[in-house]
């Protein structure tokens, strides 16, 4: 059996406008294993943001229970918590949010200057993990002089860097053309493939979403619908469409020819 | 990559901000280093003026104490008066200061008058002095503190002493402050000494020849001009019996020195010359005394006005300095507040990456203070080249004696004060110590100004960070 990596129970946020109480989140109930690749989907005002923000200890559950890599998360204080998100949280976010003034090495440097590591170690790990997602040569780089889909891949470095025991992704391609999209997405199936990562994206695009290992349907701040995506099979090396053999390189069947 | 280097580079990715920053809170550190340094100019300056009053009054009190039994017997042109003394001469010897006597006439006395004035009672000397205004005229313009004039005044001032070696030796009757060449002595004869602005004057110097009213003199020796310059005390000394000759006035003399055997036959010696000689003006060492006590009176009424002058300036420059500082802290308050409010998602996204709330606190302010210690630099400059500008700009003007003093002040201590307004030049400059100062005051204001924004920075909640746009 997997490992549990996150388990959240009874999950509720609730938000308080003008003396009104709104719930966003009412009674999640999640389980995320070791290596899995989970999208979490649903509409507009479904609790999407909210829920991965209270999964990436950026917000307190109102009520509910949460343990992340075996550490109840959800009752402890900010100084503690800053610990958990550098250590065991890796974040993606649609704008990138990458730190304009810093290059791409040091961006992706930046979770590890609290950590012991020394300089000389952050610097070639930062090397190693641009390289990981495509961007050797690029280190030097400032954000305004990479591409979309390049500035994303610096923050999916940067999400990496401490070795985090879970990615968060909240619509990481949300600002991408299609082709970025697709590369995006094949990326992190890559690093969940080779490396183990255990992701959770946000998504609305349901096309995004089928590339993940399992889809969680999101409505009204709650999990009402859960089903595979095409990545397990992929995982599998079986092609999703026709059961074909595949390679984890492979960007198309190589026997239906259709894009994996 | 440590907070230092992001917050220089953050600083610097706003070039123009940074700069007009910089420049603002530059010129009010600039402000807060250069009261201080006009302050301690003034203070200094008053200190020195203050110094120069008590010596003079002490030297004052000193000659009114050596010449108590000296009864001054002068002819009513008003030769003589103790008050316009020029210092570097002895008590009674004839000014010849600026607006001393000219215009007046000048009126003399028979000689034979100090051989019966001997014969009184209790006199144990009688020394005649001479003293004429020479013929030549010059033209001069003096400012004062009531603007500048025009005057025409003798060349110079003839003056006649008697070279008697008892009279040299138990009396202070020569010039002093010989500077070149030697002092007069008994006996001699064509020769004379000279004030210093007269030899530039004549271009002469020890040796050379002068011709006075007609008779060449031996430049033997050259004493200091007392009160500045060529419009100083202009004056020839020379043998007594010459001076008559050349002047016309054989005979006569402008000036009896009376010296009593005991201080106890002043007042007695006084009244039988009152009496006898009505054209004769005596003053004893009582009037002296009474003029040195006015004196005194008007030194203190000055210096009081003068601390009063000062205490009022600190008051001002305190209320200055606090404005500077308030408005430095203000500056760097609103600056930094504005740069959390434009940065808030940077501070989310720090925050999710795992940065603590003290991370994103001493970000904050290390840039707070970066700025701070930048303005410091731009305040040492500025205020380095314009502290006179800036103090003298900011501080009342601090004329220590005013117009209407300066005058009085001018009249009766010349010798004291330099130059004609009657104050001290003030140059405030500035101190390594306040530079450092000004150095850890930058600090601290940087430390404060970004203290209550870096806190609410901090503050911030991560999950509303990430949605402000």
């Amino acid at each position: 059996m997997s490992e549990v990596i996150l388990k959240a129970e009874e999950l509720s946020k609730t938000y308080a406008l003008n003396k009104r109480k709104i719930p966003a989140l009412s009674g999640v109930n999640l389980q995320v294993n070791k290596g899995e690749f989970v999208a979490i989907m649903g509409p507009s005002g479904s609790g999407k943001t909210t829920l991965l923000n209270v999964l990436g200890c950026l917000d307190k559950p109102t009520s509910g229970k949460m343990i992340l890599d075996k550490v109840d998360v959800a009752k402890l204080p900010e100084r503690e918590l800053c610990k958990i998100r550098r250590d065991k949280i890796g974040f993606i976010f649609q704008t990138f949010n990458l730190l304009p003034y810093l290059n791409a090495a040091e961006n992706v440097e930046l979770p590890m200057e609290n950590t012991k590591r020394p300089r000389s170690e952050r610097r070639k790990r930062a090397r190693e993990l641009l390289e990981l997602v495509g961007l050797s040569g690029r280190e030097e780089h400032r954000p305004q002089r990479l591409s979309a889909g390049e500035q994303q891949r610096v923050a999916i470095a940067r999400a990496l860097a401490n070795d985090p025991a879970m990615i968060l992704a909240d619509e990481p391609t949300g600002n991408l053309d299609t082709q970025n999209k697709y590369e995006i997405v094949r990326l992190l199936a890559n690093l969940n493939i080779d490396r183990g990562t255990t992701i959770v994206m946000v998504t609305h695009d349901s096309q995004v979403a089928s590339h993940t290992e399992r889809m969680l349907l999101l409505q009204d701040g709650r999990i009402t619908k859960e089903k595979q995506g095409l990545h397990l099979a992929k995982k599998k090396l079986v092609c999703p469409y026709c059961g074909g053999k595949i390679q984890p390189s492979d960007e198309r069947c190589p026997n239906c020819r259709k894009r994996l | 990559m440590g907070a230092l280097t992001r917050s220089v580079r953050n600083i610097s990715r706003r070039k123009m901000r940074a700069i007009l920053v910089i420049i603002a809170l530059g010129f009010s550190m600039a402000i807060m280093i250069s009261i201080p340094s006009g302050i301690v100019a003034n203070q200094e300056a008053a200190q020195r003026l203050t110094e120069n009053f008590n010596s003079t009054i002490s030297n004052m009190q000193e000659e009114i104490n050596k010449t108590s039994t000296l009864i001054e017997c002068s002819t009513s042109s008003g030769q003589g008066t103790f008050s316009s003394a020029p210092s570097g001469m002895p008590p009674g010897m004839p000014s010849g200061t600026p607006f001393g006597r000219f215009g007046q006439e000048e009126i003399f006395v028979n000689e034979t008058v100090g051989d019966e004035i001997r014969s009184i009672d209790g006199v144990k000397d009688v020394v005649p002095f001479f003293e004429k205004s020479s013929n030549e005229t010059t033209s001069e313009t003096i400012n004062t503190p009531r603007g500048e004039f025009t005057i025409t005044r003798p060349l110079y001032t003839i003056t006649g002493v008697c070279l008697n070696s008892s009279f040299i030796d138990d009396y202070s009757i020569l010039p002093t402050n010989i500077t070149a060449g030697r002092n007069l002595r008994e006996g001699d004869s064509d020769v004379l000494v000279m004030s210093l602005n007269l030899t530039h004057y004549f271009g002469l110097a020890v040796g050379g020849k002068a011709e006075i009213n007609g008779k060449s003199f031996t430049v033997v020796g050259i004493c200091n001009s007392t009160g500045g310059g060529f419009t100083g005390t202009r004056t020839v000394y020379m043998n007594l019996s010459q001076a008559q000759a050349i002047t016309g006035e054989i005979g006569n003399v402008s000036r009896f020195d009376v010296y009593a055997e005991d201080v106890s036959y002043v007042d007695g010696i006084t009244e039988v010359i009152n009496a006898a000689y009505s054209d004769l003006r005596v003053t004893t060492y009582k009037d002296r005394l009474t003029n040195f006590e006015n004196m005194q009176t008007m030194y203190n009424e000055t210096l009081n006005n003068a601390q009063s002058t000062l205490g009022q300036t600190e008051t001002v420059a305190t209320q200055e300095i606090i404005v500077a500082v308030v408005a430095t802290s203000l500056i760097v308050l609103f600056v930094m507040l504005y740069t959390v409010r434009e940065r808030t998602k940077e501070i989310g996204t720090l925050k999710a990456i795992g940065f603590s709330t003290w991370n994103v606190m001493s970000q904050f302010m290390l840039e707070g203070i970066l700025i701070s210690l930048m303005a410091g630099v731009a305040g040492i400059a500025i205020g380095s080249i314009g502290a006179p500008f800036l103090s003298s700009l900011l501080l009342p003007h601090i004329s220590l004696f005013g117009g209407s003093s300066s005058s009085r002040f001018q009249s009766g201590f010349g010798s004291v004060s330099p130059g004609t307004t009657g104050s001290e030049s003030v140059t405030a400059a500035l101190s390594p110590q306040l530079m450092l100062l000004a150095f850890g005051v930058a600090v601290l204001l940087g430390a404060l100004g970004s203290l209550y924004p870096a806190w609410r920075a901090a503050r911030i909640r991560p999950a509303e960070a990430m949605r402000y746009e």
